[in-house]
């Protein structure tokens, strides 16, 4: 590192905004943790451990590996051909590929089993061959299939971002060019792929509304059942303690990943990879490879809510809930990158504190939204008690309720649940700031604000908006914690979409589930040609 | 960036121009209150029913319904955790667990409701008036018209003959619905016998537990399975929908009142109570009142298929009433709420999915 007068204030910027990140993201879970040991008594555990514990574990063990297979096998795959092969079609796959994750994994569940059921069209048309997209199985496929993005946003930028001289190599030595992938390309893109997967991993797991609609008996819903069926918020929340603690593995072997790759991908000099044309038949079976899963992720299953919707009176507030999610995703974006990008560059001086602080953002991501929520709830509920003493001695009234019931505390909860997804890419991003591109830069005159924008920013700037992007869509899919922080008469799409799917009327879910798809892909779509832009060279 | 900027501001002008709705929920008593009405309503219903409802309450009194809608437990949790200072007045729940366990958390005022509605029956209302039903909803018994003989089933116990295996569909036993059923037969005939009905069902099942009561139906339709237990509004759903398949799907099911000699068919309740800290409680009165009334009651039984829970209710829905009479088990919804941790636990011992 090179120790300018600049870089020791940057650092001490960053760090703050890195420590509030992880404050934001942890707080919730902390409060969670407060809730876990606020009793003694383990006569629910007990019996829980007697009965379905080793059931719970062992299908959560189930939905994340699937979820993490199936995701990082497509991510990767697309991400490869679309950054490093040419056939017809490549730029507008490049961002149509992103979009099943516009599609909340609940709402893909349901019209999967609408299609897959006994009496279904899919069941129908294969004289029952079909198979029933349920269990654990059928759920982890369903995060794979919507969730893949993740995979091939970081992949596909990390394959557009590496050198091509180790592959180029391979290839003169006469490897395949599988062989000359897997041996060269896919180690240097193993950490981006690895936090894609971490992310898809960790989602799955804290999803209740797909598990419990397809029968998989995973941890979430083992917690919720503590919650709703025996009244024990105390228990659910020890029990999310259990999926804190395996995030804190994932997120830890994703990082012993990144630590032992970091040699591969410290190549002085940069020569960007150059795409290979397909011939026409690799160029047929590519197209193939990106049309299966957005069909089976996105077309399928919205075609299927298309078809009920059209037999279903249109819901009411649609407008309204359109501008709610997109003004509560934009701002959630936008804090949530600038939180990511700070602790990124914190994370640079590889202190004790930043990294501590990024660890513990991450833990947000774990934990099953509902319950995510009660810790914000009780934090700041915990917050506003303490300021009543001194608020009734002034005015003779409790604390009036300014946090809970506010837009602020939903705003809250989705930086703490989302923040940690905009860690990982930022900090991919930011990897591509090497010291000696800086050393150079500052020989030719360029510092502080200068530096930032002129060599720092054109080649995060890919990195940071598909990380602002992750969040807006992860925003506008959430539901948990927006059925209960949000204020009165405040609607989303997501929460219309699941109103009618959970009182079981398709028909009248499709238009809003349909909207979060198209709200999402505006913003998409200029976000995508921005970074086809500058990732690829298109111009 | 420029393009991202371009989003971004579009978005906020949006925003901007919808109507901030979170100015009018702070709950702070301003002018504009006092001359405007409100009522803020934490509700887990969340059906057209209560929308046109809201929307008749206003127009006929002017008081403005401000509504939060989620989960009973979470919404529980929420009013609980603001204390004095929530703005909650109505709270209402979707099941009587729910009811139960808000009453629990001390969260209801009393009121005297037994003077509002002296028709009520006494099961559906609690005894110091701190909730009251506002509509039922009966667990059935659905069974495939061309496959079996309704003659042979009365009871939810004959499900667990040897004769059902592999021919029942019933959904997961987290479903509140099916903890209540439990709670209910825990309550009737005690924990054991409970337990020995939820095992002789779960050893019938035709098919691991999937998807929701709705999808049940379909699957005896599909001749997945001979019978189901299922809410009987959602074959009213079915059988009312615009969509010819899903009237197909009620066409080929037929419905079982069970238990109609032996303590009646279980039912379930939405209900609702005014919040111990209610800022408006003569508003949280109205609205409560409102939805016993004529036209609340109609509401529930023409949009949702839900029974009113007053007597001679009048209203327009041959399918609800073609079920209509029967006998219904009349233990107190509040030992509903009650059993249903004992329930959760026998759930668990027999490993109903």
């Amino acid at each position: 590192m090179i120790k300018g007068s600049d870089t020791a204030q940057r650092p001490t910027a960053a760090l703050a905004v890195a420590v509030i990140a992880a404050l934001v993201c942890a707080a919730p879970i902390l409060a969670v943790a407060l809730i876990a040991l606020s009793d003694g008594s383990v006569d629910y555990l007990v019996h829980l451990a007697q009965t379905r514990l080793p059931t719970y574990l062992w299908n959560s063990f189930l939905v994340g590996v699937i979820s993490a297979l199936g995701a990082g096998a497509i991510g990767t795959g697309l991400g490869w051909l679309i950054a490093r092969t040419e056939f017809p079609g490549r730029k507008i796959f490049s961002w149509i590929l992103i979009l099943p994750l516009a599609i909340p994994a609940y709402v893909a569940a349901y019209a999967w089993l609408d299609l897959s059921q006994a009496g279904g069209p899919l069941n129908a048309l294969t004289f029952g061959l079909f198979p029933t997209v349920r269990g654990s199985l059928g759920a982890g496929l369903m995060f794979a299939l919507v969730l893949y993005p993740y995979v091939y946003l970081l992949a596909r930028n990390a394959f557009a971002g590496q050198s091509a001289d180790a592959y180029d190599a391979a290839r003169t030595l006469g490897a395949s060019p599988f062989q000359a992938f897997r041996s060269t390309a896919l180690p240097m893109a193993r950490p981006a792929i690895a936090a894609g997967m971490a992310l898809v991993v960790m989602e799955s797991l804290a999803d209740y509304g797909t598990v419990s609609h397809l029968g998989a008996q995973t941890l979430s819903i083992g917690l919720i059942r503590a919650w709703s069926g025996a009244g024990s918020l105390l228990d659910a929340a020890r029990l999310s303690l259990i999926l804190v603690a395996i995030a804190l593995i994932v997120f830890g072997l994703e990082r012993l990943q990144r630590r032992r790759m970091r040699s591969h991908a410290a190549s002085g000099r940069h020569r960007p990879p150059q795409r290979f044309r397909l011939s026409r038949m690799h160029g047929a079976a590519a197209l193939t490879a990106c049309l299966a899963p957005l069909i089976l992720g996105m077309l399928l299953p919205l075609g299927r809510l298309v078809w009920r919707a059209l037999h279903a009176p249109v819901a009411d507030g649609l407008f309204d809930a359109v501008q709610h999610s997109l003004l509560v995703a934009t701002i959630s974006a936008v804090i949530a990158a600038i939180l990511g990008l700070s602790t990124a560059y914190a994370l640079r001086s590889k202190g004790f504190i930043p990294v501590a602080a990024a660890r513990l953002a991450g833990l947000g991501y774990a934990v099953p939204g509902a319950v995510a929520a009660v810790g914000v709830i009780a934090m700041l509920s915990g917050i506003q008690s303490v300021l009543d003493p001194t608020w009734r001695s002034l005015t003779g009234a409790v604390f009036p309720i300014l946090l809970t019931g506010s837009a602020a505390a939903l705003i809250f909860a989705y930086l703490s649940r989302f923040a940690a997804a905009a860690i990982s890419p930022a900090e991919t991003a930011l990897s591509r700031v090497t010291p000696n591109l800086e050393g150079a830069a500052r020989t030719l005159g360029s510092h502080g604000f200068d530096l930032l924008r002129r060599v720092h920013w054109p080649l995060i700037a890919a990195g940071v908006t598909s990380a602002a992007l992750l969040v807006f869509v992860e925003v506008l899919k959430e539901l948990p914690a927006t059925m209960i922080l949000r204020p009165f008469n405040f609607d989303t799409l997501a929460v219309i979409a699941h109103n009618y799917a959970s009182d079981e009327r398709l028909g009248e879910a499709a238009a809003p589930a349909l909207l979060i798809a198209l709200t999402a892909l505006i913003p998409m779509i200029f976000v995508a040609r921005y970074l086809s832009r500058n990732t690829s060279g298109d111009e | 960036m420029k393009a991202l900027a371009t989003i971004f501001a579009g978005a906020l002008v949006l925003a901007a121009c919808s109507q901030a709705p979170e100015s009018a929920s702070t709950g702070s008593d301003t002018a504009a209150e006092e001359t405007t009405r409100v009522v803020n309503v934490y509700s887990s219903r969340h059906y057209a029913s209560d929308r046109a409802i809201y929307a008749a309450f206003t127009e006929e009194t002017g008081i403005e319904v401000n509504l939060i809608e989620a989960g009973g437990d979470q919404l529980i949790e929420r009013v609980r955790a603001d204390g004095e200072r929530s703005p909650a007045d109505v709270l209402i729940t979707v099941d009587a667990a729910r009811l139960y366990r808000a009453d629990e958390a001390g969260l209801f005022a009393p009121t005297d409701f037994a003077s509002m509605v002296p028709g009520i029956a006494e099961h559906l209302i609690h005894p110091d008036g701190h909730w009251v039903s506002l509509a039922k909803r009966a667990r059935v018994i659905a069974y495939a018209r061309d496959r079996v003989d309704p003659s042979t089933i009365s009871n939810y116990e004959d499900l667990t003959a040897p004769e059902w295996e592999g021919r029942i569909c019933i959904r997961s036993s987290g479903n509140v619905y099916n903890q209540s059923l439990l709670a209910a037969i825990i309550e009737r005939s005690g924990e054991e016998a409970a337990e020995a009905w939820a095992t002789g069902i779960n050893a019938n099942m035709a098919r691991a537990p999937q998807g929701g009561d709705t999808d049940q139906l379909r699957g005896i339709a599909a001749g997945e399975c001979d019978v189901a237990i299922v809410n009987q509004y959602y074959y009213g759903s079915l059988a009312r929908s615009d969509d010819a398949a899903n009237n197909a799907v009620a066409e080929a099911v037929g419905l079982i009142f069970p238990n109609q000699e032996m303590g009646g068919t279980h039912v379930n309740v939405s209900g609702a109570g005014v919040a111990v800290n209610a800022p408006h409680p003569e508003e949280a009165q109205q609205l409560i009142a409102f939805f016993l009334g004529e036209f609340g009651q109609r509401a529930f039984a023409e949009l949702t298929n839900e029974f009113p829970v007053i007597e001679g209710s009048e209203y327009d829905n041959p399918v609800l009433e073609a079920m209509l009479p029967f006998v219904e088990d009349d233990v107190d919804m509040g030992v509903l709420g009650e059993n249903n941790a004992t329930a959760q636990r026998v759930f668990d011992r027999v490993g109903w999915p």
